[in-house]
């Protein structure tokens, strides 16, 4: 429903989590001589090509490589990549339900804000006695405002039930507004749900 | 409901029985940044012609080059398992399909998804009232494709195993489950006393 990048968490991960499994399974088999003879040769093989690099980037008067300071800014560069993808995860909510500026009937905008389905279906859930909680909220999804509908039914209560009745309410909301956004209901399980009474006398 | 409706919410639906693998992803990020600003300071140091806050490049350098010479064998082989299983930790979040446990049910016209313990507990309600027992005598989990009911019968009261599983059967096909899961009903052969 929101906008986390999925595709770009699942390809880094896999980076990230095969980058961290080599070096542990060269550390674990370093214990192997043969293993061992070969990681120091071509670590001493390495060492001296980046030996030979920094001497050669080292400019004249200057004690070290200019080389440190494109790896400190590399670094911030990183860490500033990093934030944004964290920055991404669980985006998208938005504050518009619905927004037409077509010139045709009559020229001019119209934008319904995403409070008015927001508190008109959690008022309507708030007087029933078979859920715990709700929670509504807009997203934008694939470009267009998408309605959530969370809800907290209390133990024992038949979930079918549940989405038939909301799915009415949103039949209506439909009718009140006049557009259809795609509408995710799920109902979930919390802790207050767990914990709560499971029956009333209805 | 348009088309362009009906498509989006089955991508809806498919977005929702996936995880968003978000904790992975930022736990993974703040392990980087935390190694990135530390390269960091380390490399702005070396690059102003200062000395070394923990360790300097050349030395930490050489310190991997040389291994496994200056640390106990047992202690490198314990570090890189512990590196690995990390790793590995990082990598099946990324690899393994990430399903969730919830189930959609069919609507004419919204996204539904439900908490597979929701489901439970709601059958675990029509299991409990075909048996005539309390709520602390039935256990139900829920499997990809396997309903399991555990019923604890009160002692000297004998549970009917086949009414049990006609009434979760039909609360199961209440819900339209896709696909219909088998139910199995297992009754405890020893029963509780005094519920």
């Amino acid at each position: 429903m929101n906008q986390t990048p999925r595709t770009v968490n699942r390809i880094l991960l896999g980076l990230f989590g095969l980058i961290l499994m080599l070096a542990g399974g060269l550390a674990m088999t370093l214990g192997v001589p043969a293993v061992a003879r070969w990681w120091q040769t071509t670590a001493a093989q390495a060492g001296e090509a980046i030996d030979g690099v920094l001497d050669a980037t080292t400019l004249a008067g200057q004690r070290d490589s200019w080389l440190w300071i494109v790896v400190a800014l590399l670094m911030v560069l990183l860490v500033i990549l990093m934030l944004a993808w964290v920055a991404n995860q669980g985006k998208g909510r938005s504050g518009t339900l619905a927004y037409d500026d077509d010139a045709d009937p009559v020229p001019g905008s119209v934008t319904i804000n995403a409070a008015v389905a927001e508190q008109a279906l959690k008022a309507a859930l708030s007087e029933r006695v078979d859920l715990v909680n709700s929670a509504v909220s807009t997203y934008e999804f694939r470009g267009k405002p998408a309605l959530k509908v969370r809800v907290f039914p209390r133990q024992g209560v038949a979930p079918y039930v549940v989405a038939e009745e909301v799915s009415t309410l949103v039949a209506a909301l439909d009718e009140v507004l006049g557009v259809q956004t795609p509408v995710l209901i799920s109902v979930s399980s919390g802790a207050r749900s767990r914990f709560t009474r499971a029956e009333r006398v209805r | 409901m348009t088309d362009d409706t009906t498509r989006l919410t089955s991508e809806v639906i498919r977005r929702e029985m996936h995880s968003s693998r978000a904790v992975p992803a930022t736990i993974a990020a703040v392990l980087v940044i935390l190694v990135c600003l530390y390269v960091m300071l380390e490399a702005a140091l070396k690059a102003l012609g200062q000395e070394p806050w923990l360790l300097g490049p050349e030395t930490a350098a050489g310190w991997v080059g040389s291994l496994p010479e200056g640390v106990s064998p047992t202690v490198l082989a314990a570090a890189g398992a512990l590196l690995f299983l990390v790793g590995l930790f990082f990598f099946l979040a990324a690899v393994l399909p990430g399903r969730r446990a919830r189930l959609s049910i069919p609507n004419e016209r919204t996204a539904v998804v439900v908490d597979a313990e929701v489901l439970a507990s709601s059958l675990a309600r029509r299991a409990r009232i075909a048996a005539g027992v309390a709520p602390e005598q039935v256990l139900v989990t829920i499997g990809r494709r396997l309903v399991d009911v555990q019923v604890r019968p009160t002692s000297g009261i004998p549970v009917n195993d086949g009414a049990v599983r006609a009434a979760v059967e039909d609360e199961l096909r209440r819900t339209a489950v896709e696909p219909v899961p088998e139910v199995h009903v297992i009754v405890a052969k020893s029963g509780v006393i005094g519920q």
